[in-house]
């Protein structure tokens, strides 16, 4: 008798969960969707969305810590120091910039998106924005200049940083040489222990250039 | 030639190319699914003796239990998919004799028919269906009946046979 | 019948017309449901489906197919290509079989012989036998798998489908389905499902009936739901398991074929438990709005409600599980049914 009874009862329950499935999905056929038709709608993107990076090149100063913070390698950025006579102007967080920027590319493709490299910029340049639909054909498109100089623009910063260079390390050739003779003639006076200064007169080698 | 000629002639094809492909075929699967339209044609000569219920009946008992049947069964053993299975003859002899006693009573019916009353019976009945379930259950109950209760013990004793041992 | 036969003049060009017909009707008939599927899918998961093509994605349905028609045709490397080649025929062949026999007006049936509703539950053996050879043909576990389970489901389910077909003969006497549609003709109450016409029973039978040919209806849908491999019944094609089962070596016009003859099974059971228990193509509001136009538009009307069922629940339940599906057919379906013949059959002699 339970046996009967708990027959039908599987049954009129199957019945019964079938009904309540279906009533379920009948109530659902007649909501609106919670998709969008993507192209023509668009969601709002939240207030801290992290898509494409934009960097306000007039801010930058070269400083390379975004670069640094990578965890992919993405960012690329080179600098060529200005000479002391040339204002490059100051940011507009009212850090003086010392360093003409020529190359600061990003690797959109290689980016993970971590937004490590916007906390340590020191004059807020780097940021995330909420474009997210920045695709191409080709993919060295993706590669974007931030760079505001033009090649001309470059050569001669380059040119000039180079004479700089060339003015100060003279300067401090001559200095040296200056120095050099005071001290040998100083040290010809009293004992000659050392042998005379022959290798002091060489100039300094010069830093790396920056290619 | 009308039309019932020209499909009597392709259903007797049908039949005959099958049963061929059956016997001969050394793919055991190709040759059980040759069974099928072995099996349709058949069904199709059924319809034009006016046996309506015994052609449905053919597709519904062969085709779609037997038939199905042998197939699970070829499938099931695998290792004798692939491999040749023999198409010479042997027992030529056993053969012989019973494929002549056969065709001995093919050829008994083909002449004790009287061929020329053919066309009378054609026009004169055309429901077979209640006919056969009247004699179903009068003159032949009886071995309908057994029929039954034999199909009844096959079924208790493929279930006792299929059936776990709870003990082991 | 007459009129066309007279203007063609000849038999076998008729014969052909006429039996093409139901082809026609699939065609169109898989377009609107291939539609019909994917929205319903669609709004039922809050979701909105086609709307690309044409308003509202109407044109997808033709957009689909001529992407099926452009395919290559593979063929895997292993399969037995000659079964594989055929099994999509065998399996359309089974299912076009049954349109022979369903009537969809009260003149236009395919083939008005006596055994009809017989006939359809033989001709679905063909679509076992079909499954099967495309499984076995594709050389591939899942699709063996496939067309192994939907020979057992098939076969299993077949009693129960042909004991309700057994209960509708019964109580109509008649094995012409056209015949069993006639008998219900004169409004909805004179339905099978409503214990058939005043005519045939007194008001206490037709009482006493309707629960068991409520019982009946609800068994035959359910059952003819797993005759077509549909869900919750879909185990053959389990696309989380199986991968599509038999059919998932199959491409481009093959495997619309196969998709084919699936959408034609839906509709040909509809069409089967419509005019077995809901007037086939009789009005449910008696003489009006009958005739015979209006009788392909009652036909098609009630099997696309149908059609739409096996859908909506297609998109609610879960798959069975294979002892979930034999318990079901065994233990279940076939023993209330012969309760509900047992029954039916004391009361109409009664």
């Amino acid at each position: 008798m339970i046996a009967l009874r708990n027959y039908f009862g599987t049954i009129f329950y199957a019945l019964y969960t079938v009904a309540v499935g279906m009533k379920i999905t009948w109530g659902r056929l007649f909501k609106p969707a919670v998709t969008i038709q993507y192209p023509d709608q668009k969601m709002k993107m939240p207030e801290r969305a992290r898509n494409r990076l934009y960097v306000n090149i007039d801010d930058c100063i070269g400083c390379d810590q975004c670069s640094m913070a990578c965890p992919v390698d993405c960012i690329t950025i080179e600098t060529i120091k200005a000479p002391a006579d040339v204002d490059l102007g100051v940011t507009s967080t009212g850090n003086k910039k010392r360093l003409y920027v020529p190359k600061f590319d990003i690797d959109i493709a290689k980016c993970c998106y971590c937004g490590l490299c916007v906390p340590p910029c020191p004059t807020e340049c780097i940021v995330m924005t909420d474009v997210y639909e920045f695709s191409e054909f080709n993919r060295r498109d993706l590669i974007y200049n931030f760079s505001a100089m033009t090649p001309d623009q470059i050569v001669e910063a380059r040119a000039r940083a180079k004479k700089a260079e060339e003015e100060t390390a003279a300067k401090k050739a001559a200095a040296a040489a200056t120095a050099a003779q005071a001290k040998a003639a100083a040290a010809v006076n009293p004992v000659p222990t050392t042998p005379p200064a022959t290798t002091s007169s060489m100039p300094k080698p010069e830093p790396p250039k920056p290619d | 030639m009308d039309l019932f000629t020209i499909l009597f002639y392709v259903f007797a094809l049908i039949t005959l190319g099958a049963a061929c492909v059956v016997v001969f075929s050394r793919h055991i699967v190709r040759a059980a699914f040759a069974l099928l339209f072995a099996f349709f044609g058949v069904a199709g000569l059924y319809v034009f003796l006016l046996a309506d219920f015994i052609a449905v009946t053919q597709l519904m008992v062969y085709i779609g239990g037997i038939l199905v049947l042998i197939i699970f069964g070829v499938m099931l053993t695998q290792k004798q998919i692939n491999v040749d299975i023999k198409t010479s003859p042997v027992q030529t002899w056993p053969a012989v004799l019973i494929v002549a006693a056969l065709a001995g009573v093919l050829i008994g019916m083909f002449w004790s028919t009287d061929w020329a009353r053919m066309g009378e019976i054609s026009t004169a009945t055309t429901a077979t269906t209640p006919k056969l379930g009247e004699m179903l259950l009068t003159t032949y109950v009886l071995p309908f009946e057994v029929a039954s209760v034999i199909l009844l013990v096959a079924l208790v004793g493929s279930a006792m046979i299929a059936r776990r041992e709870r003990n082991t | 019948m007459e009129l066309i036969q007279s203007l063609l003049a000849n038999e076998i060009v008729v014969a052909i017309l006429l039996s093409a017909l139901p082809l026609v009707f699939i065609l169109v008939y898989a377009l609107v449901t291939l539609y019909m599927e994917m929205k319903v899918a669609a709004h039922m998961q809050d979701r909105l489906a086609y709307m690309r093509t044409g308003w509202h994605g109407v044109l997808q349905p033709f957009a689909d197919i001529l992407k099926l028609l452009q395919k290559e045709d593979i063929i895997p490397f292993a399969a037995d290509k000659l079964l594989f080649q055929l099994a999509p025929y065998v399996v359309f062949i089974g299912t076009y079989a049954g349109f022979a026999f369903i009537p969809f007006s009260s003149i236009y049936i395919g083939s008005n012989i006596n055994l009809g509703a017989f006939f359809l539950v033989a001709a679905g053996s063909l679509v076992v036998i079909g499954i099967l050879m495309g499984g076995w043909a594709s050389n591939n576990k899942w699709s063996i798998f496939g067309g192994l389970r939907s020979a057992s489901q098939m076969i299993s389910y077949e009693i129960p489908t042909a004991l309700a077909i057994v209960i509708a003969v019964m109580i109509t006497g008649s094995l012409n389905l056209q015949d069993i549609v006639k008998f219900q003709e004169g409004g909805i109450h004179n339905w099978l499902l409503f214990g058939g016409p005043m005519a045939s029973v007194t008001l206490t039978q037709k009482l006493l009936l309707i629960p068991f040919t409520l019982v009946t209806f609800i068994i035959l849908f359910t059952a003819s739901l797993a005759e077509v491999n549909r869900t919750p019944f879909d185990l053959p094609e389990a696309e989380s398991e199986l991968v599509q089962g038999f059919n998932t070596e199959y491409s481009g016009m093959r495997f619309a074929m196969f998709y084919l003859a699936e959408y034609a099974n839906m509709f040909l059971v509809s069409g089967v438990a419509v005019s077995l228990f809901l007037g086939g193509w009789s009005s449910p509001f008696g003489s009006l709005m009958s005739g015979t136009i209006w009788g392909i538009f009652w036909f098609v009307l009630k099997a696309m409600v149908f059609v739409f069922l096996q859908i909506w629940i297609r998109w609610t339940l879960p798959r069975l599980r294979v002892d979930q599906l034999m318990y079901t057919s065994w233990k279940v379906l076939t023993p209330l049914l012969f309760g509900c013949l047992f029954a039916i059959g004391l009361i109409l002699v009664w």
